[in-house]
């Protein structure tokens, strides 16, 4: 659990527009993008009644899975992790067959999805929390607050990044995972939501674009 | 948006208000709120439905004026659905230039087509005609477009252009089989069915023959002078004088009419505009004055001449004299064709029209209104009376293009 104690030394937040690279999408007969993960070669996102797959380089709708998505996805390493309704179910990506089946943490309010060191974080969205869950059990590990409604989730390199969308206002933030402070914010344009966040695990971000049915990928900023 | 919010829209959007319904059933967060209350509108549930958008409304924060405008826009949708008017129409104008800011254009759309529904319940036809000429129609959703050319169709209906109004219709039943909506299919076949039925009678010295609102328009079109007893007034193609508020005159008027082209005895005339059985020199003396007043205001038509009996009625240049009444008989048949103006009339008004009094109008009104023939909107002194709407205005159907809530 969480020391009570700590409390964030205060960092200057570096804010700044984020770098739109690139769109997909919207994808043929898909709705709205309501999750997005990378497996390391094809980019996977839950479009409503379904989970499709594509390739970044060419934007190509390389596989789809019938399989309902209400907000975030994510990927182990070899399986892919989604939530639907108010429960995340662990699926198997050759076949599409569900293996396992937790309750979600925020009983339906979740939103945003990742997988990191053998724990799934979910964003449970109004609530501005992020918990760290048992992937086998669904149970709590610990529970990082954040200051706005979080749509998206995602590890790289050890930094905690978070999606926020509220309204009309969006932006990708690094996070403390120990205070919830935010570090650093990427500032989406007006208009522009993030429901979902990956990362490649090197220098993009994919981002789900709600209603837009696209996914925007983000460059992230080196370290500074 | 999470996760039971995003599968309670879908559910919803593919009509599956209880499937939306239970999966957000006890939330209380604004989305699930606002998504409460649109299920609760589709299931006829308004006055459940309105508290619950107005609810949801009052919590979405600072940030989130999208998603309170489109409940605001909502809100409008379901009080038209309860014929609740009395409220300031303030409130959508300013969700619906909201909308227009965040580039949410369907739901702007949404909201001025409601605006433009409420003025033609409110009987506002001039506005609500000025309020749907603005509205740009391009990339409406099948079922918008629907409804705006129902309402169209009833405009044009309401001043007898029963050519346009066909033309709407035909153009709404085309949307509304492209938008796959039961309902507003129903409603729209509802609305052509009433263009055949009979709307008026044509009464001769012969007989009489019903016709339908194509042949009163062909025939308010022709040369002939029509004496309408429907909304009570005479004239022909443009030329028109409206004897509404002047129940002598028009019983005079109309009485000439239906002897045409033959004369009425003075005191037949006497008998059907002062309604007495024993005339005298006093009314006589009236007579005089009222066929005075009546030559004067129709001298431009025709000439009321005076035989040795009594009066003929003559049109100039020899036109045809037809008298149009209401489909059926009574006082209900006759307060139902002044009504179909679609003015909204005071029951004063009325009972002056009709030359009955209040009591006899009031007591009428109530019966039509139990069969959902009139419709009445306001309290007390300020209470109007309007005829019911063709197209019923049921479809609270629309409202899923009120998503999605964020």
């Amino acid at each position: 659990m969480n020391s009570k104690t700590a409390t964030p030394p205060r960092r200057a937040t570096t804010a700044r527009p984020a770098e739109i690279v690139r769109e997909y999408g919207p994808f043929d007969g898909a709705g709205r993008v309501n999750g997005v993960t990378h497996d390391g070669q094809r980019v996977w996102a839950s479009v409503g009644a379904q989970i499709l797959a594509f390739d970044p380089t060419s934007g190509e709708t390389t596989r789809t899975l019938e399989h309902a998505g209400d907000a975030g996805t994510a990927f182990d390493g070899t399986h892919l992790y989604q939530i639907a309704e108010a429960r995340i179910d662990k699926i198997d990506p050759a076949t599409g067959q569900v293996l396992h089946t937790i309750p979600a943490p925020g009983g339906g309010s979740d939103s945003g999805l990742t997988w990191a060191e053998g724990s799934l974080w979910v964003g449970q969205y109004r609530d501005r929390k992020i918990h760290q869950i048992d992937p086998s059990t669904g149970a709590i590990r610990r529970t990082i607050e954040s200051d706005s409604f979080v749509t998206g989730v995602t590890w790289v390199d050890g930094e905690l990044w978070h999606g926020t969308w509220e309204g009309e206002a969006s932006d990708i933030r690094r996070i403390d995972p120990a205070s919830g402070a935010v570090l650093e914010r990427l500032d989406m344009p007006p208009g522009t939501g993030v429901s979902g966040l990956e990362s490649d695990g090197t220098d993009l971000f994919y981002c789900g674009g709600g209603e837009s049915g696209k996914v925007r990928a983000v460059r992230r900023p080196k370290a500074a | 948006m999470d996760s039971l919010i995003t599968a309670s829209a879908r559910a919803l959007a593919a009509g599956d208000a209880l499937g939306a319904l239970k999966r957000v059933a006890l939330r209380d967060d604004p989305p699930a709120l606002a998504l409460r209350g649109i299920a609760m509108a589709q299931l006829g549930e308004h006055p459940r439905a309105r508290e619950l958008l107005r609810r949801a409304g009052r919590g979405f924060g600072a940030r989130e004026e999208l998603a309170r405008a489109r409940c605001v826009v909502a809100e409008a949708e379901v009080a038209l659905a309860m014929r609740d008017l009395g409220g300031s129409p303030r409130p959508l104008a300013a969700a619906a230039a909201t909308l227009d800011a965040h580039a949410d254009r369907a739901n702007a759309l949404q909201a001025r087509l409601i605006a433009a529904r409420r003025l033609v319940l409110l009987g506002r036809l001039d506005e609500a005609t000025a309020a749907l000429a603005q509205l740009d129609a391009r990339g409406l959703s099948p079922a918008l477009a629907a409804v705006a050319e129902l309402v169209a169709a009833e405009l044009a209906l309401r001043s007898l252009r029963v050519d346009t109004a066909r033309a709407s219709l035909a153009q709404a039943r085309a949307a509304a089989e492209r938008s796959g909506v039961p309902a507003l299919q129903a409603e729209v076949a509802r609305a052509l069915a009433t263009l055949d039925q009979p709307a008026a009678r044509r009464q001769t010295q012969g007989g009489e023959q019903a016709l339908t609102l194509e042949a009163v328009a062909a025939l308010l079109a022709s040369q002939a002078l029509v004496v309408d007893a429907c909304r009570h007034g005479l004239g022909h193609g443009s030329a028109w004088v409206a004897l509404a508020r002047r129940p002598v005159l028009f019983a005079l008027a109309r009485a000439l009419a239906q002897a045409w082209p033959g004369g009425v005895d003075r005191e037949a005339l006497i008998a059907d505009a002062f309604r007495t059985r024993r005339p005298d020199e006093t009314h006589r003396a009236r007579l005089r004055v009222e066929i005075g007043r009546l030559r004067a205001l129709v001298k431009t038509m025709a000439r009321i001449e005076a035989t040795g009996r009594g009066f003929v009625l003559q049109p100039l240049d020899g036109r045809e004299v037809v008298l149009l009444a209401p489909p059926f008989d009574g006082d209900q048949a006759s307060l139902v064709a002044l009504l179909s103006d679609g003015a909204a009339w005071s029951t004063s008004a009325l009972a002056l029209a009709l030359g009955a009094s209040q009591r006899t109008v009031q007591r009428a009104l109530a019966e039509l209104e139990t069969e959902g023939r009139v419709r009445a909107i306001g309290q007390a002194r300020s209470r109007r009376w309007l005829a019911p709407t063709l197209a019923g205005f049921t479809t609270i159907l629309l409202l899923p293009a009120a998503l999605p809530i964020e």
